[in-house]
């Protein structure tokens, strides 16, 4: 797999699209952390087309710290964070970005609805902007239940309404399908796709399915530093292994290896697919199903 | 700014049982209310100041900080109005508490006298603010320096005996000790207890960074 690194020069810079909205942020050779102990060290990357960066990284790689940094909730110990063109240490960026946090964040003895007033008017959102949100992420059944009356699902549905109170140009998003049912994990994802085509949506997710479906861009943390940035298309996983559903010739998939349903082959790359798929198909073998096995996002884990 | 009502509701009930136990129960039939009343409410208002810490602690726990400190809100701010919800409730009980206990009093023709008066502005006063802004400074960096252990993070369950120990030990100090000790004994503390709340405030900028504000979740 190839790697770039993203610390601390050259920054690696995903060019402007077409369609850019003018939304940039621009890492330089920035650290962080809590209570002086450094978690992000040294990293820089440059984002400047609307798009979805799903920001990936095993448990404590840096990928809540760096998003805490940029929202503005953390200091940054050194380096600088451009946004939009201007450059913070501390303060908030809120009149840039929506931040989602992987905690909800309502307060105690507040319903739905006044936990959305309340935030609406942090953010200077008006109450025709509640109704909206409210009408979005279908609340209106849960507008007058408190926070604490609400399921997992449902809390982290009110939460994400937050973040389309008003429009900001850069999504900061902590896990936001985590504790969702498949079918609103889709409704989201479908919300925050709609986001990406003008604006920048820097995503976490531990769901690498997930977001092989939805990223165009990754960015890696590893240790609190940049492993990878670029684009998803361009990882290619260590292995490419392949997994075919097939019946006949019994003899012949006798000797692959099976995972459930698959029998397994390990090729060069895609462009070997074709070959194997033939030498089967000559012998008798009656393929019903094909796939890829591996994602490369796998081995960013590692 | 939010407060604990249900804290404020807890305050303003003991206060009026106290009250009306000292004015109406007992041998005394009234003769302690002076005495005694302005050096009980310091301990009604601590009480009931504690719903301003819990909001705060209840708040950061929540992750509610996380955001407030993401849209751009300063963690002064955020400290201030903890503070500002305890000065408000201590405040909202001692009116209470006094207009339900000179209520009560009146009626019944207890003797008023000026040290009564006196005590209530150099020691209740002073004393009441005081220790409600001790405890809730006390519990809120306690909060947020304390690890996520079971148990050691919330500082609700010791906060009340932060503020109400020293006044419940200067009720009983000021009641057994010689009269001419009175004003010494409520006036120092009174004043030792505001110090000590200054210094607090003036520490707490430095304790209180912004990561403390953060869930431990």
């Amino acid at each position: 797999m190839e790697m770039r690194s993203g610390s601390p020069a050259p920054a690696p810079t995903v060019p402007p699209g077409s369609g850019t909205d003018g939304h940039r942020i621009v890492v330089r050779d920035l650290s962080s952390g809590y209570h002086g102990t450094r978690v992000l060290r040294s990293v820089s990357f440059t984002i400047e087309e609307p798009a979805i960066y799903v920001v990936l990284g095993a448990n404590g790689a840096g990928k809540t710290t760096l998003f805490r940094t940029l929202a503005g909730i953390l200091p940054a110990y050194s380096g600088s964070i451009e946004i939009d063109g201007e450059t913070t240490r501390e303060g908030g960026s809120g009149r840039h970005l929506q931040y989602l946090s992987h905690i909800d964040g309502f307060p105690d003895g507040f319903t739905v609805e006044e936990a959305l007033r309340f935030y609406a008017t942090v953010q200077g959102a008006s109450e025709p902007d509640v109704a909206r949100v409210v009408r979005l992420l279908d609340l209106g059944e849960l507008r007058g239940r408190f926070f604490s009356e609400l399921s997992q699902g449902q809390r982290k549905r009110a939460s994400i309404a937050r973040i389309f109170l008003q429009e900001r140009g850069i999504y900061l998003l902590d896990e936001p399908t985590s504790n969702l049912d498949p079918k609103l994990a889709r409704e989201i994802r479908d919300l925050v796709l709609g986001l990406s085509r003008h604006d920048v949506i820097l995503y976490s997710s531990h769901n690498l399915f997930e977001a092989k479906e939805i990223g165009k861009y990754v960015l890696a943390l590893k240790n609190g530093q940049v492993e990878y940035f670029g684009l998803l298309s361009d990882l290619r996983p260590k292995k490419y292994v392949v997994g075919i559903r097939a019946t006949g010739a019994e003899g012949i998939l006798a000797a692959l290896t099976k995972k459930g349903d698959y029998y397994l082959q390990e090729l060069a790359g895609p462009e070997e697919v074709p070959k194997f798929l033939n030498e089967l198909v000559a012998r008798g073998v009656q393929i019903r199903e094909i796939k890829e096995m591996e994602n490369p996002m796998e081995d960013l884990f590692t | 700014m939010r407060i604990g009502w249900r804290y404020l509701a807890i305050g303003i009930a003991i206060s009026v049982l106290l009250s009306s136990e000292l004015l109406f129960l007992g041998k005394s039939r009234g003769a302690l209310f002076a005495p005694t009343f302005p050096l009980e409410l310091p301990i009604f208002a601590v009480l009931g100041s504690i719903g301003g810490l819990m909001t705060f602690t209840s708040d950061r726990t929540k992750g509610v900080f996380e955001y407030l400190l993401a849209y751009g809100v300063r963690p002064g701010n955020l400290f201030r109005n903890g503070l500002i919800a305890t000065v408000a409730m201590s405040g909202i009980i001692l009116g209470t508490a006094l207009a339900i206990g000179l209520g009560l009093a009146e009626p019944r023709g207890v003797p008023l006298p000026e040290s009564f008066w006196e005590a209530l502005a150099y020691y209740t006063l002073p004393m009441s603010f005081g220790a409600a802004l001790v405890t809730s400074t006390v519990g809120m960096i306690w909060a947020s320096l304390s690890s996520p252990r079971a148990g050691l993070n919330s500082p609700v369950g010791i906060a009340p005996m932060i503020g109400t120990g020293p006044t419940i030990l200067i009720l009983l100090a000021a009641e057994t000790a010689p009269t001419a000790d009175y004003y010494y004994i409520t006036g120092g503390a009174s004043a030792a207890l505001i110090v000590l709340a200054v210094v607090l405030l003036a520490l707490s900028s430095r304790l209180m960074g912004r990561e403390r504000f953060l869930s431990n979740i």
